[in-house]
């Protein structure tokens, strides 16, 4: 790469968006005005609806004791409120007895009139006290009275009717008068009370001896720290995000739509080249809007907060570590946006895709705001939610925290970021997304030319079509499938899921959207020089499946470490695993059936599908993802992805479908298999004892001496089969050729 | 100069299924020659002179530009070339200038000599008062100037122009055409692909007649003239067309 290209591309670029007004007006201008105007508005709001009054019609208000008076000059008495002036917030308006007599007829009807005066907002709730209300109040006090003492049988016996609150939850202003209502009855309840309780002779303390303090012992600093490591990350991704889309859509889509990409393209400039330079001015743009955001909200925010005299600013270091994230995460999110920009046609149609990209982020982005969320190596590995955790950690100032998780975040970013740039640049060489021309969608035509122009393997959409139409169908049977109770019914669920979700639809694929059967399933003995060799790579593959077995239970601790388990769901796997009538049983449900059935649909189908792309890995990967994630639990996804690497290796290196089977028949075996050994087993057996080892929960692996020597002896085995002769793709050859001429060409 | 063989290219169109834009073209062209892509709207013009550029990549061919491999070698083949077209557009932000300026440092010109070549470049082309002009205040005359200065400011061996006249006024296509001539003098190999009969008949040493994909015929004009017993070009072309329509009426109905 030509970093002299790049530089010239990048100062156009940005020389081209600074002249652009619409440009400036985000980045610049529209930060600048919005906060003040965004403060100014909030100070207005809150101030209306502080002061904004509720109205309650009160009924019955006669029946309510004189003492201690509840009304006071037609509104609530000042005391029964926290702050003695804010009794106006209740308007009260008294339904007279005469009116309530009249209209007392029907108790239903009544209510129904009530209901619909707070529907109709003329009042927000209805206070009704009841008939003999105020007598019984007066009936409890006087047998509280010392000079005619009655027995606590007696008194427990007075039942005092309860007022009624009447109020709506559909409507926000009736609840907020309704909790007001509540305060007010709560503290006039405790003041009866209290006059109750001395009428008897005994002080307030016999009927709440203890009232418990709470004090907050956070220091002012760190209180603040906590609440501003909340918001600021959140802010600071989103406007990174904002930030990089509109001047991605300007340079990718703007420029096609414009004319001028033809004439870039036709430049000396490779694709590489065109894309970084691309890339740093959307990293420019998204880190300049999210700064002077973040700038012109601090301003405003300063000045706000000096009038919450409980709130302070936030810590001294803040803008420093906002910085350093800024960097990867405007990177990251800038690739994102290119790559998605360059697949637009104008820029009509690139503003569409801001949607999905935010619907994409916001929940990693929101994550770590959802309480009990902590900087964890699990949490540190998932892409954006561990940059925000680093940075809350930063911000709160717990370093040595920082420091433990930095690294995995660090190198999760940056391997974010190279993918994403990554994606950017294959969008740039893909003569199909620049030269993309807008067509009439039409679904007959369209599964016309699949069925007519059928080639002998899948195409790579094919293969993406095939994996999401398996994590759909599985989708939607988890839900019409009952959920397993005993071993015969996981038996039969495991069954009919390879059978119907795994084997049916890569078979009828391959037989609607291929020519042939063999090619794509790869139906054949494996590719090597003579028949013994074919067959020595049988054998191999299945010795492979028994050295890597022990690393790939050692893998399913770690990866249990990281994201631990559901206890509950871990003891019912394992009961059904225990509770096993058969081994043979077993052994076909769990080995025999998706070794043959996961095979043909992710070595066979979808792997030949994606060697179109050219790059042998990048189609092993993409295979084991779809591997990965067809299996239901997060943990054993992501185990079964590296199974996925090595038998989608084999699948490449042998051209065949046989040692991929046996591998995994071998595998799944062996994890059946140790599944039934138990502590007598390991101690009536030597052997067993010798190889394996019971964990603390009970699972049983291999030791670690087994695990290290099986492990060299599968490093062997991938050497062997390394050095088969694979039969690359003709995509995969042309690749190969434009990287040895590129290698060789002249810098 | 430039040979291609064999050339073909296939795109998947949802309505018509595989679509071959090119099947099976080759022809050359030498230095000092200026080729004519003859052929109505559609004929694989634009194809095959995005796949010279490197913009497109054959599905199966083989093309060289001064020996250099379109496909394994794109970075050396944008080099040799300059590539006018009616697609190619002028940056709207920036000036003649400018846009002049950029692509000559992209070719990696030296500053002094750029600076002389770009003064007697916008001299030649009567540019100098477009010079500070942005690109989105100028006519399409004005931007067709910018973007032949532009596809010759590194000097190179092989121009091609797609239909480069489009759009323009008379004055203007005439301008563009004299310039064409004067490279052809200079000894640059010229590709000039256009669908107007007068300006092939005028401008080009060479001129291969495309319809629907396929070279119908290749040649000089006196020796096509020959070959097909016709003097006038266009009715020439015309009967090669409905001759060929005749013969595969299948792909005619698409």
């Amino acid at each position: 790469m030509n970093w002299s290209n790049v530089r010239l591309i990048f100062q156009r670029e940005v020389r081209d968006q600074l002249r652009d007004r619409r440009t400036l007006f985000m980045i610049a201008v529209l930060p600048v005005v919005l906060y003040p105007l965004l403060g100014m508005s909030m100070f207005q709001v809150a101030q209306f609806v502080r002061e904004q009054a509720t109205r309650v019609l009160v009924v019955g208000e006669w029946r309510a004791p004189e003492e201690p008076a509840l009304f006071e000059d037609g509104h609530f008495a000042g005391r029964w409120f926290h702050d003695p002036n804010s009794n106006k917030l209740l308007s009260v308006e008294f339904l007279s007895k005469e009116k309530l007599e009249a209209e007392e007829v029907d108790a239903e009807a009544q209510r129904t009139a009530w209901r619909l005066a707070i529907d109709q907002g003329r009042y927000d709730a209805v206070l009704v006290f009841p008939g003999d209300f105020r007598e019984r109040l007066a009936e409890l006090k006087q047998s509280l009275n010392a000079d005619r003492p009655k027995e606590a049988e007696a008194i427990r016996r007075i039942e005092i009717p309860k007022p009624e609150i009447l109020y709506s939850s559909a409507s926000e202003k009736s609840q907020v008068t309704e909790n007001r209502l509540q305060a007010v009855l709560g503290r006039w309840d405790d003041e009866i009370g209290r006059e109750n309780l001395s009428m008897g002779f005994l002080p307030e303390n016999v009927a709440r001896p203890f009232e418990s303090v709470t004090k907050d012992l956070a220091v002012q600093g760190h209180r603040d720290a906590a609440i501003w490591s909340k918001v600021l990350p959140f802010l600071l991704l989103i406007w990174a995000l904002t930030g990089a889309f509109y001047p991605a859509v300007d340079l990718c889509a703007g420029e096609k739509e414009r004319g001028t990409l033809e004439t870039l393209l036709c430049s000396p400039a490779e694709r590489i080249e065109i894309v970084w330079g691309k890339l740093l001015t959307v990293m420019l743009f998204s880190m300049a809007t999210a700064v002077l955001n973040l700038l012109s909200m601090g301003l405003t925010g300063s000045f706000v907060l000096s009038q919450l005299p409980r709130f302070g600013p936030p810590p001294p270091l803040a803008p420093i570590w906002l910085l350093v994230a800024l960097v990867p995460v405007s990177a990251m999110f800038s690739a994102l946006c290119l790559a998605l920009a360059a697949f637009a046609r104008s820029s009509k149609e690139g503003q569409y895709y801001l949607m999905p990209l935010v619907l994409v982020t916001l929940p990693l982005v929101m994550l770590p705001m959802a309480p009990g969320v902590e900087l964890s190596l699990g949490n540190s590995l998932i892409p954006v939610t561990g940059i925000v955790l680093l940075l809350r950690a930063m911000l709160e100032g717990n370093y040595q925290q920082a420091l433990i998780y930095g690294p995995p975040v660090i190198v999760v970013t940056l391997a974010c970021c190279l993918l994403a740039i990554r994606w950017a640049v294959d969008q740039f060489n893909s003569e199909s997304v620049l030269f993309r021309e807008s067509e009439r969608f039409d679904l007959k035509s369209w599964l016309r030319q699949m069925m007519h122009d059928r080639e002998d393997t899948p195409s790579v959409a094919g293969a993406f079509f095939c994996g999401v139409l398996i994590l759909l169908i599985r989708f939607f049977m988890g839900f019409a499938l009952p959920q397993p109770n005993s071993f015969a019914e996981l038996a039969k669920l495991t069954v009919v899921t390879q059978l119907v979700v795994v084997a049916t639809p890569a078979l009828l694929m391959t037989i609607m959207l291929t020519r042939s059967f063999r090619k794509t399933l790869l139906m054949r003995l494996p590719k090597a020089t003579s028949l013994v060799t074919s067959l020595l790579s049988l054998v191999a593959a299945v010795l492979l499946a028994a050295c890597v077995f022990p690393s790939v239970g050692w893998l399913g601790v770690v990866v249990e470490e990281l994201y631990p388990l559901n206890p509950e769901l871990k003891k019912s796997l394992t009961e059904m695993f225990t509770q096993t009538p058969n081994i043979w049983m077993m052994l076909f449900v769990m080995a025999v059936t998706p070794a043959i059935c996961e095979e043909l649909a992710f070595r066979g189908f979808m792997l030949s599908g994606f060697r179109h792309m050219g790059h042998k890995w990048r189609a092993i990967v993409l295979s084991s993802l779809f591997f990965g994630v067809t299996h239901a639990i997060f943990q054993q996804s992501i185990v079964t992805f590296f199974i996925g690497m090595v038998i989608g290796y084999l699948a490449v290196q042998t051209g065949s479908l046989l040692p991929c089977m046996l591998y995994h028949l071998t595998h799944n075996s062996l994890t059946v298999l140790t599944s039934q050994v138990n502590s007598e087993m390991l101690r009536d057996v030597p052997i067993l004892d010798y190889l394996l080892v019971q964990m603390q929960d009970g699972s049983i692996l291999c030791r670690w001496q087994t695990t290290a020597i099986a492990g060299l002896a599968a490093l062997v085995l991938f050497v062997w089969f390394r050095q088969l002769p694979y039969a690359k793709t003709a995509e995969e050859s042309l690749q190969e050729a434009i990287d040895s001429h590129a290698s060789h060409a002249p810098t | 100069m430039i040979h291609a063989e064999h050339l073909h290219k296939e795109y998947a169109d949802l309505r018509r299924g595989k679509l071959v834009a090119l099947g099976d073209v080759s022809f050359s062209a030498k230095a000092g020659e200026i080729f004519g892509l003859l052929g109505p709207n559609g004929a694989g013009k634009t194809t095959a002179l995005r796949i010279i550029s490197t913009m497109l990549r054959p599905s199966s061919g083989l093309v060289t530009v001064n020996g250099y491999d379109v496909v394994t070698q794109p970075s050396e083949v944008r080099h040799q070339i300059g590539y006018v077209s009616t697609n190619t557009g002028v940056y709207d932000r920036m000036t003649a200038w400018e846009v002049v300026e950029y692509f000559g440092r992209l070719f990696r010109v030296k500053e002094e000599p750029l600076r002389e070549r770009m003064e007697s470049l916008f001299t030649r082309l009567k540019m100098n008062d477009i010079r500070d002009v942005l690109g989105a205040k100028m006519s399409t005359g004005m931007k067709q100037k910018v973007s032949v200065a532009r596809a010759l400011v590194h000097d190179p061996p092989v121009l091609i122009f797609d239909e480069a006249t489009n759009g323009l006024d008379v004055l203007a296509a005439r301008a563009l055409l004299e310039t064409v001539a004067e490279l052809r003098s200079n000894g640059k190999c010229v590709i000039f692909s256009t669908h107007i009969m007068r300006e092939a008949e005028k401008l080009c040493d060479s001129i291969a007649i495309m319809h629907r994909g396929h070279v119908l015929t290749c040649g000089t004009l006196p020796e096509l003239r020959v070959a097909h017993d016709e003097q006038d070009l266009e009715e020439l072309f015309f009967r090669l067309i409905s001759e060929h329509d005749a013969v595969f009426p299948e792909s005619a109905a698409c």
